[in-house]
């Protein structure tokens, strides 16, 4: 069964060779990934398949057909570059690079197989954790600079780089996932899907054109993937970025430095700032440039040995030792300055006065320091305080717009139920106007046959008597003829009575009174005692024109203008089977 | 239904206007003709996309399928807003993007907002990439006819959009949904009428 989030995927359990789908992992603008099953190794795999939605479909038969014949060439031209991409990637057997295993055309398209990685996307574990510790951080970045150089030099860019799209395994390495969207980062000036994922997405991806992308625009997308990890949020859009640094040249974004002082080295926060400069030319241009900026900031922990970033708890950071260091250091000085003296001589007082001073100064340089600490901590305090708040208030928007919701769907629930009783009470109206209608005609068939009766034995007395024979039975039905509905309908919308009039026209109409579905035709198109239809209006007038009415020709054609050319061909198809069961009722 | 919500966060559904005219950088003029040409690419490919998905046939007496198709197009949150079983016909409306729920149309949103900008791109310019699909203010109309066809049922849908209020002075209605959208839309229909009948749908 087809999943209805994913109305262009294979189903599962669809068999690609030897693979055999099992569910969708994720849909892009390029194509839908799936995880499937290997039967011949009997192993786990990713399987991406190549289908532009803006340029592609899927047909009934599986395969994947341009959407049309203009845009074949596009689709065949993405096709090319898809299988060439697949090709050069599996060139690429990097610890931190996905691993593309093989490509394979099939169903008039490609499909990339690629190693199905375990764990948990870096998303998700921001979403949990919210922010990540520096020492965390530079363990998922430093590794996928690495991997991520080796895909420059060979002249890629990734171009969709995200929390989402960094895997980190179960022993805490991470993996630098879907290159659905990468693009040759030379030699094509063609114009390719845009795609782009805000907040990470650097300004020059909104344009179509790639000449003014290059490594420097996977440095944008990777900084701010360190900024979410620092912030808590990812850094705002680059459009709305834009509009501040256009508009008034001012800089909206707040800067790491800002939002991680006190948590983080400067030399990170510094990096991840150069990383996010708006104008591309201002970020560091290649990978080995901005890796010695995070490297001279953050040497210590550069290159830890590596350690699960998802399951254990973060190491205590420098900054969080230093107090207790303090506090042992002072207290040691002190102790050494009493011993002193109480063991030295009265000589020595000299030398123990200033040894005592020294020892002061000392404790007051640390106190100043432990002040300075406890500053910086109030300040990231404040700082996680205003962070928590934003969400909290993010939240009770959220609750407010569900609310909102809910109160919708209740007025929705009550119109819906208003309208169920409208309409029956619309029924029981019709109903006893129906059956007053009936009583009306019975009443008028049985006053006109005791009038016939009256006038044959007034006949009877008249005539001088002579063998006569006896009259025939005379049927009841020869009494007096059926009212003509139509003429009834009139009468009754003469008298205002729309409903009891709707009801006798319909009569009249479904035994081909061409006047009558003229007049339904009318009472659709003005919405008089109905709702305003021109689709109804349509087929009556259509009805209407076939049965001769020479004014119903014209009004169908007001109708058919309001209609779409499909909604003309469902309604004719009405008209045809309408036309052709009066035929054999007549027949 | 979460619908609110899902404007918010998915915000599929129709160009706002009113981003474009906030942008400043484009004439009524251009604005229309942006439309006027959205409005035929997404009527060519809702015409084939009916074509294929538009019709279905089903093995059950044209009174059942008529019941049937009333009850899926309202279980899926559609309202009645006209019915007639002697022709065989239902109207149904409802509050874009019903009867696609927010993870559908935001699938909507991604894979015809970029379409959509490039059109208007070409008479708008650059405003064209601020462009949102905007489901508040519209409805999605549908249309139905049950008819007996050689011993089957014939069930045809048509789908509409209508504006709640009428556009600014001088630019045309949207009237077409999103191509992803109607495909979308119309598969959800015959898989809840399919379930309805206990049949399958077959295609013409």
């Amino acid at each position: 069964m087809a999943d209805p989030s994913f109305p262009d995927a294979l189903p599962g359990q669809h068999r690609l060779h030897w693979y055999v789908l099992e569910r969708v992992l994720g849909q892009g603008g390029f194509g839908i990934t799936y995880l499937a099953r290997d039967t011949n190794l009997d192993q786990a795999v990713a399987i991406k398949e190549y289908l532009p939605v803006d340029v592609a479909t899927r047909r009934a038969d599986a395969t994947v057909r341009s959407r049309t014949e203009d845009q074949n060439e596009r689709y065949r031209w993405g096709l090319d570059r898809f299988i060439r991409e697949a090709r050069t990637l599996a060139r690429f057997d990097h610890p931190n690079i996905v691993r593309v295993l093989s490509v394979f055309e099939y169903n008039n398209t490609a499909y990339m197989v690629m190693r199905f990685e375990e764990g948990e996307n870096l998303a998700a574990l921001l979403e949990r954790r919210r922010t990540l510790p520096e020492e965390e951080l530079l363990r998922v970045v430093l590794p996928i600079l690495d991997g991520l150089e080796l895909v420059h030099n060979a002249g890629f860019i990734h171009r969709d780089i995200k929390p989402d799209n960094i895997h980190i395994r179960a022993d805490g390495s991470p993996v630098l996932l879907d290159f659905g969207s990468a693009r040759h980062a030379l030699g094509h000036a063609r114009t390719v899907t845009i795609l782009v994922a805000p907040g990470y997405a650097p300004f020059e991806q909104y344009y179509s054109s790639g000449e003014n992308q290059g490594p420097w625009t996977d440095l944008y997308s990777l900084g701010a993937t360190c900024y979410h990890a620092i912030a808590g949020i990812a850094p705002m859009d680059a459009i709305s970025r834009s509009k501040g640094i256009l508009g008034s040249t001012r800089e909206i974004l707040v800067p790491a430095a800002t939002l991680g002082s006190g948590r983080y080295t400067q030399g990170l926060l510094k990096a991840v700032d150069h990383a996010l400069q708006f104008a591309e030319k201002d970020r560091p241009q290649s990978i080995a440039e901005w890796r010695k900026e995070l490297a001279a900031g953050a040497k210590a922990v550069a290159r830890a040995a590596p350690a699960p970033v998802a399951g254990a708890p973060a190491a205590a950071s420098p900054a969080s030792l230093r107090g207790p260091i303090i506090w042992a250091t002072l207290g040691a000085l002190i102790a050494a300055a009493a011993v002193v003296l109480w063991l030295v001589p009265g000589d020595q007082s000299g030398k123990l006065a200033a040894a005592l001073e020294r020892s002061e100064t000392e404790r007051r340089k640390l106190q100043a320091e432990r002040e300075r600490e406890a500053g910086e901590k109030q300040r990231a305090a404040a700082e996680d305080k205003r962070l928590r708040e934003e969400q909290k208030s993010k939240q009770l928007e959220a609750e407010q717009q569900r609310l909102a919701a809910l109160e919708n769907q209740r007025t929705e629930e009550r119109l819906r139920r208003a309208a169920e009783v409208r309409q029956k009470e619309d029924n029981a109206r019709r109903e006893a106007a129906d059956r007053a209608r009936r009583e009306e005609e019975a009443r008028k068939q049985e006053a006109a046959r005791k009038l016939a009766e009256a006038e044959r034995l007034q006949q009877d007395k008249a005539r001088p008597a002579e063998p006569v024979a006896p009259p025939p039975p005379r049927k009841p039905a020869e009494a007096a003829p059926a009212p003509d509905p139509f003429a009834l309908a009139e009468d009754a919308r003469a008298r205002g009575n729309e409903a009891e009039a709707l009801v006798l026209y319909r009569k009249a109409a479904d035994q081909g009174h061409a006047n009558a579905q003229f007049a339904l035709g009318e009472i659709f198109a003005a919405g008089r005692g109905v709702p305003q239809n021109n689709f109804q209006a349509y087929i009556w007038f259509s009805l209407a024109s076939l049965s001769g009415h020479a004014a119903a020709g014209p009004r169908r054609d007001q109708a058919a203008a309001t209609l779409q050319p499909a909604e003309v061909q469902q309604a004719d198809a009405v008209v045809r089977q309408r036309r052709q069961a009066s035929t054999q009722r007549k027949g | 239904m979460r619908r609110k919500s899902g404007f918010a966060t998915c915000r599929a559904g129709v160009c706002t206007l009113l981003a474009i005219l906030a942008s400043g950088c484009a004439t009524n003029e251009n604005i229309r003709a942006a439309i006027l040409e959205v409005n035929q690419e997404f009527k060519t490919q809702y015409e084939e996309i009916l074509a294929e998905r538009g019709t279905r046939g089903f093995n059950v007496v044209p009174g059942e399928a008529f019941v049937g198709v009333r009850k899926s197009l309202m279980g899926l949150g559609m309202r009645l807003e006209a019915q007639d079983a002697d022709l065989g016909y239902l109207n149904f409306a409802a509050a874009a993007p019903t009867p696609l729920n927010d993870a559908e149309w935001k699938a909507v949103a991604q894979a015809d907002l970029g379409v959509m900008q490039r059109i208007a791109a070409r008479h708008i310019g650059l405003p064209a990439y601020f462009i949102g699909f905007e489901p508040e203010g519209l409805e999605i109309v549908i249309n139905a006819t049950v008819l007996p066809l050689l011993g089957r049922t014939e069930v045809s849908l048509t789908m509409r959009m209508r504006q709640v209020k009428p556009p600014p002075s001088g630019l045309p209605r949207r009237e077409y949904a999103p191509p992803t959208g109607v495909r979308m839309g119309l598969d959800k229909i015959w898989r809840q009428i399919a379930s309805e009948l206990g049949v399958r749908a077959r295609r013409p």
